[in-house]
């Protein structure tokens, strides 16, 4: 077949470069296997980039099994470990609230109840870096959050990490390949390829240039996500699963510095928190058998989660939603249960039953044990190979950048850039961040701040551009959050793009149709939110996009 | 509130962009006593500095820039083909089109380049050829229709967020329909030590010292050769006209030299703006700073900061979403008068569609290419623009409205905002100040 | 069973281990909460607060109000941050807050931004009150000398 020169075997073929795909790809690589990782489209495209972004520590699993919490907590310190840099602390706010004035002794029973689960979460807190519950009293917690609404009785604080989902998908995958591994983005799995009731190879296509290829594999771990039920399909094997669509809204800013826990007109539990510089509401949680290539939010689930935040912050009406996205969660399949009761437990699958010895297929999982659940994938490779001398240490070594946290004020007056600037830099890249300035130490004029909405260098563009994997402008969404904000690239996005086209030596016509793409993925994102400020903007942008740009 | 603070005059306009200004100048044209209320620059003041006014909607990507229709007879073609044009509104009077670009752009030639009737063809910095009825003095030398021979695309090192490459190429593809051969140059200029200087205004300014603009000229003279016959630059040449700075630069370089469109920051939106300003200063528009806050309309006063105006006719120009005059809080609304919003693009232009409620997810369509109805929404207007109720009466005979709060176009999707905005402009204020069409 | 087990040792937690908890514990709540919190710089967010981040919300990211704008003549590294980042990323989460200090204290309040903002933000008054937060979120690092990170 065409391409045959592309061919190679592998120990593992991943397909999917979400955290699962990526976190195996390092794991598998750092065991010393020869690994080869497939997305169709970019890192973190999928669910795991469209996650609460949070590494909690399993509080909900105290009262089916306390080790589990206790695995997920250690789990959590771990990420901590490795990438200190990219993890954010959230204190949340879980408010008392009855719908009747007063409180009935009930009530008064489940909030001590509440008190006293949190509480024995403390107990986990130290293996992640938490910090202690409190229970406030109706007083101070209006002294805390003013924007509370009226009538409120206390409330019990609860200690959470959050992290860039998207960038840390994208260190499992750069650290898989610092490790060998082969990561190729944009190239879709097309079919398997089978001898004697085996896989034996995958058969896959590149979508940026249209080649094909073949590589061979002892083992092809299916890491599809949402995908699976159709990859499955057109692959003569069964993923069974629940796929629920999750949508979340931007807030233009943060909020406040503290999650709120609010409850959504159907009883379900849902948040406003603050997120690296913005606030998120999240998140909708509805079965979704359609195809995951064609998703949109819709008016009703904007409707549904700005309810939800204002039972509790009335204001947040008010404030300015840049932006709606969603993904599609691999929930197991259970029938005849309702979408938030699924549980949020992981499985891994074995096709040999179904003519496909060799494949497996992950299921399910969050992103907080991204880690523990590729190692457990790892272990079932290992086995199924029969090598793999080295032990995991995915726990233990730090993801790029995670050897150190510069200090940004420090950075700042040694480079000459704003301290803010730097603070986001080290934000996204740990101690890589000095290798990013050094590109702006060798030319001055990769100072120019791009973006005013993240703190973007022109200089972290281009070293993104060299050194993480970008093959379309978009995937620069992913990797420093570029035309992502409420601004939509308005004044950033042909700068940028001009200095990824000179990284990558992109030609006139090609930078122009990226461009385009960029702005074509952020309206969809912006289209079921367009009002008040953001409605303005988008008016401003398609006069310079549509209008001047002709894009 | 003491009779000092009470102004009496023929005609209010709110609104200080093209629309606004070009009523206020026509009224105060036609005799009237005219006040002008604008809170800020509107959607003029971030323009690029091309006036845009129709560019033929039926002509194909390849037809020569010499074959295609001529503006007006473009507009007209735009009416035929567009259901809820303002220009469709209007076909009958489209013969003084011409008369009403003519007049605006008459009033600010200061800046602006006297228009010929057909399209000038300007690049963008997103490397793309577009079409300008009118466009400012500084850019008219660029026009890709004109320019015979080799067009010289310059940047300056210094200035990182600009890219010749990119808009050159964008030449380059229309060099078939009668364009000139574009070659991209990097000129030595603005590269300094400490670090980053890519912002527009502060490249203006430091081309408007004494001996820049002379420098500049002097490297770009060094950069040219045979054939070269005319070069274009970042919008960046200047923000007072006064200053001569494209003039000075082309002296010096012996080649005549032109500024291309901007994006934002805009240099040319700024120059626009105050270029808007001191016209109405000087043609005794009384102008007030801050928003008409309650106000019922002709004949009743309306409170402006602390001022009290009372007015016989008013012409809303309050501009669209950036400029404020309508606006989405959950519902569209007008948001002077609270007049409904019920124009639009497309199939929302039916009035039994209750369309300011709707969720913005139902007014817009997945492609972002296509005309989007949300953002042609506005008021609807009938042939002498006075805004129309649910039920298409007119709301009263003494309000008129021009610009892009009238609804019904999609400017940045057919190019016809600023023409747009000169028309019902020019109409409406001759209208207010009782002079007709 | 695991989850027997589970809500047995839950139990005891509230009627036993818990109440004990609290006899060693100092100040309040609020004084608990605060004290964790206030060294990260993730202090409570006031109601005028509030009402800034929302005017500072109607900021489109045109640009013209650095075109009216003196801190030019701030040190490089401030002005390449340029003004409307005081609504971009400044005002957008108290950790840049606590780290513009200088680029907020380099505004002269001459309002020649203000006039020219197409969605009349208050920018002047909103500068004032982002530098009047930047002190304060600082006071309580500034305080202890040995911070956890």
């Amino acid at each position: 077949m065409a391409g045959a020169d592309r061919d190679h075997a592998y120990d593992v073929v991943v397909l999917g470069g979400g955290v699962n795909g990526a976190g195996l790809a390092r794991d598998c690589a750092m065991r010393g296997l020869s690994v080869l990782l497939l997305e169709k489209q970019d890192l973190a495209c999928g669910a795991s980039g469209a996650s609460s972004g949070m590494i909690h520590g399993g509080i909900r699993y105290m009262t089916s099994d306390r080790r589990v919490t206790e695995s997920a907590s250690r789990d959590a310190g771990y990420i901590r470990r490795i990438a200190p840099h990219l993890t954010f602390r959230i204190p949340f706010l879980l408010p008392f609230a009855t719908h009747e004035e007063g409180s009935r002794l009930l009530d008064r029973v489940a909030w001590y109840a509440t008190e006293v689960y949190v509480g024995t979460y403390d107990l986990f807190q130290p293996l992640k870096g938490g910090k202690p519950s409190v229970r406030l009293s109706a007083d101070e917690l209006y002294r805390i959050e003013p924007s509370l609404r009226p009538g409120l009785h206390g409330a019990v604080t609860l200690d959470e990490w959050g992290i860039d989902g998207q960038r840390l998908c994208l260190l499992n995958a750069l650290s898989a390949a610092h490790h060998g591994a082969d990561v190729r983005t944009w190239t879709e799995a097309e079919s398997l390829v089978r001898e004697g009731g085996r896989v034996v190879a995958v058969r896959f296509r590149d979508a940026v240039t249209g080649e094909h290829g073949e590589a061979r594999a002892g083992v092809v771990v299916n890491a599809t996500g949402g995908w699976s039920p159709r990859f499955g399909r057109s692959n003569g094997f069964q993923v069974p699963m629940r796929p629920g669509k999750g949508v979340h809204l931007s807030l233009d800013r943060r909020h406040g510095n503290y999650g709120i826990i609010c409850t959504a007109v159907d009883g379900r539990q849902m948040f406003l928190m603050p997120h690296e510089m913005e606030s998120i509401i999240g998140t909708t949680d509805d079965d979704f058998f359609g195809d995951p290539d064609d998703l949109d939010a819709t008016a009703d689930e904007v409707e549904y989660l700005v309810d939800g935040a204002a039972s509790l912050v009335p204001s947040i009406r008010q404030a300015r939603i840049t932006r709606a996205w969603w993904g599609v969660r691999t929930t197991l399949f259970e029938y005849g249960v309702e979408e938030d009761d699924l549980s949020r437990d992981h499985r891994i699958l074995d096709h040999a039953a179904e003519g496909s010895a060799g494949l497996l297929s992950f299921v399910g999982g969050k992103l907080a044990s991204y880690r523990a659940q590729s190692e457990e994938l790892a272990d079932r490779v290992v086995a199924m190979l029969g090598k793999g001398v080295l032990p995991c240490r995915t726990h233990e070594v730090p993801l790029p950048g995670g050897d150190e946290v510069p200090s940004p004020a420090e950075l700042a007056a040694r480079h000459g850039i704003p301290e803010p600037v730097a603070a986001r830099l080290v934000f996204r890249h740990g101690s890589r961040a000095r290798e990013v300035l050094r590109v702006a130490d060798d030319d001055p004029r990769m100072k120019l701040v791009l973006c005013r909405d993240e703190g973007i260098l022109a200089a972290e563009v281009a070293w993104i551009a060299r050194h993480e994997k970008v093959r379309r402008l978009q995937d620069l969404r992913r990797r420093c959050r570029l035309a992502l904000g409420g601004c939509g690239g308005l004044d950033c996005a042909r700068p940028a793009a001009q200095i990824v086209a000179r990284e990558l030596g992109w030609d006139a016509d090609r930078l122009r149709a990226e461009l385009a793409d960029l702005l074509e993925v952020g309206w969809r994102e912006r289209r079921p939110v367009l009002d008040g400020w953001q409605l303005a903007e988008e008016e401003l942008l398609r006069a310079v996009h549509r209008g001047l740009g002709g894009l | 509130m003491p009779p000092s603070t009470r102004i009496e005059c023929d005609v209010l306009v709110v609104g200080g962009g093209m629309a606004g200004a070009t009523a206020a100048l026509a009224a105060r044209d036609g005799g009237a006593r005219v006040v002008l209320v604008r809170k800020a620059p509107g959607s003029t003041g971030l323009s690029g500095g091309a006036v845009s006014v129709a560019q033929d909607p039926g002509c194909m990507p390849d037809t020569p820039f010499a074959a295609r229709a001529g503006v007006v007879e473009s507009a007209r073609r735009i009416a035929a083909t567009r259901p809820g044009h303002p220009y469709r509104l209007l076909r009958d009077r489209l013969d003084r089109l011409w008369n009403a670009v003519e007049f605006a752009t008459g009033q600010m030639s200061e800046v602006l380049a006297p228009p010929s009737g057909r399209n000038r063809w300007l690049l963008t910095p997103f490397g793309h050829a577009h079409a300008a009825a009118a466009c400012h003095r500084s850019m008219a030398a660029g026009d890709l229709a004109e320019v015979r021979g080799t067009l010289v695309v310059c940047g300056f090192e210094g200035h990182l967020g600009w890219d010749p490459g990119l808009i050159a190429s964008g030449a380059v593809r229309v060099r078939a329909l009668g364009g000139p051969t574009p070659r991209a140059v990097l000129l030595d200029l603005f590269r300094w030590e400490e670090g980053a200087l890519g912002r527009p205004f502060d490249l203006a300014r430091l081309l408007e010292a004494p001996g820049a603009a002379e420098e500049a000229g002097r490297v770009l003279r060094r950069a040219l050769q045979r054939g070269d016959a005319a070069a274009v630059l970042p919008a960046v040449l200047g923000i007072d006209p006064a200053t001569r700075v494209p003039e000075r630069i082309a002296a010096e370089a012996g080649i005549p030299v032109a500024e291309i469109l901007s994006d934002l920051p805009s240099v040319p939106g700024l120059r626009f703006h105050r270029a808007i300003e001191a016209r109405l200063a000087a043609a005794g528009v009384e102008v007030l700073q801050g928003e008409v806050r309650s106000g019922a309309g002709p004949d009743l006063p309306a409170a402006v900061g602390g001022r009290e105006v009372l007015a016989r006719s008013w012409v809303l120009a309050s501009g669209r979403f950036v400029g404020g005059g309508i606006e989405r809080r959950g519902e569209l609304r007008e948001s002077v008068l609270g007049l409904p919003v019920l124009a639009s693009e497309g199939p929302f232009a039916d009035p039994s569609v209750r369309f300011a409620a709707r969720p913005p997810a139902s007014l817009t369509l997945r492609d972002s290419r296509a005309p989007q109805p949300l953002l042609a929404a506005g008021l609807r207007v009938d042939d002498e623009l006075h805004p129309l109720d649910a039920e298409g009466r007119v709301l009263h005979p003494r309000i008129f409205a021009a610009g892009a709060v009238v609804g019904g176009h999609d400017p940045s999707s057919d190019g016809t905002g600023m023409g747009v905005a000169m028309f019902t402009g020019w109409l409406a204020g001759r209208s207010a100040a009782g002079r007709g069409a | 069973m695991s989850k027997v087990r589970s809500y047995a040792w839950l139990a005891w937690r509230a009627a036993v281990s818990h109440p004990l908890r609290a006899i060693g514990r100092r100040g309040t709540g609020e004084e608990r909460f605060l004290a964790s919190y206030a060294v990260e710089r993730l202090a409570p967010t006031g109601l005028d607060v509030r009402a800034a981040a929302q005017a500072a919300s109607a900021c489109i990211s045109c640009g013209l109000c650095e075109s009216g704008c003196a801190m030019r003549a701030a040190i490089p590294a401030v002005r390449d941050l340029g003004l409307h980042a005081a609504f971009r990323l400044i005002s957008k989460s108290d950790e840049m807050l606590a780290r513009s200090g200088d680029a907020l204290a380099a505004c002269t309040t001459c309002t020649g931004c203000e006039t020219l903002c197409p969605t009349g933000v208050p920018i002047t008054r909103l500068v004032r009150l982002l530098s009047a937060r930047s002190v304060d979120l600082d006071a309580p690092r500034r305080a202890p000398p040995g911070e956890p990170r």
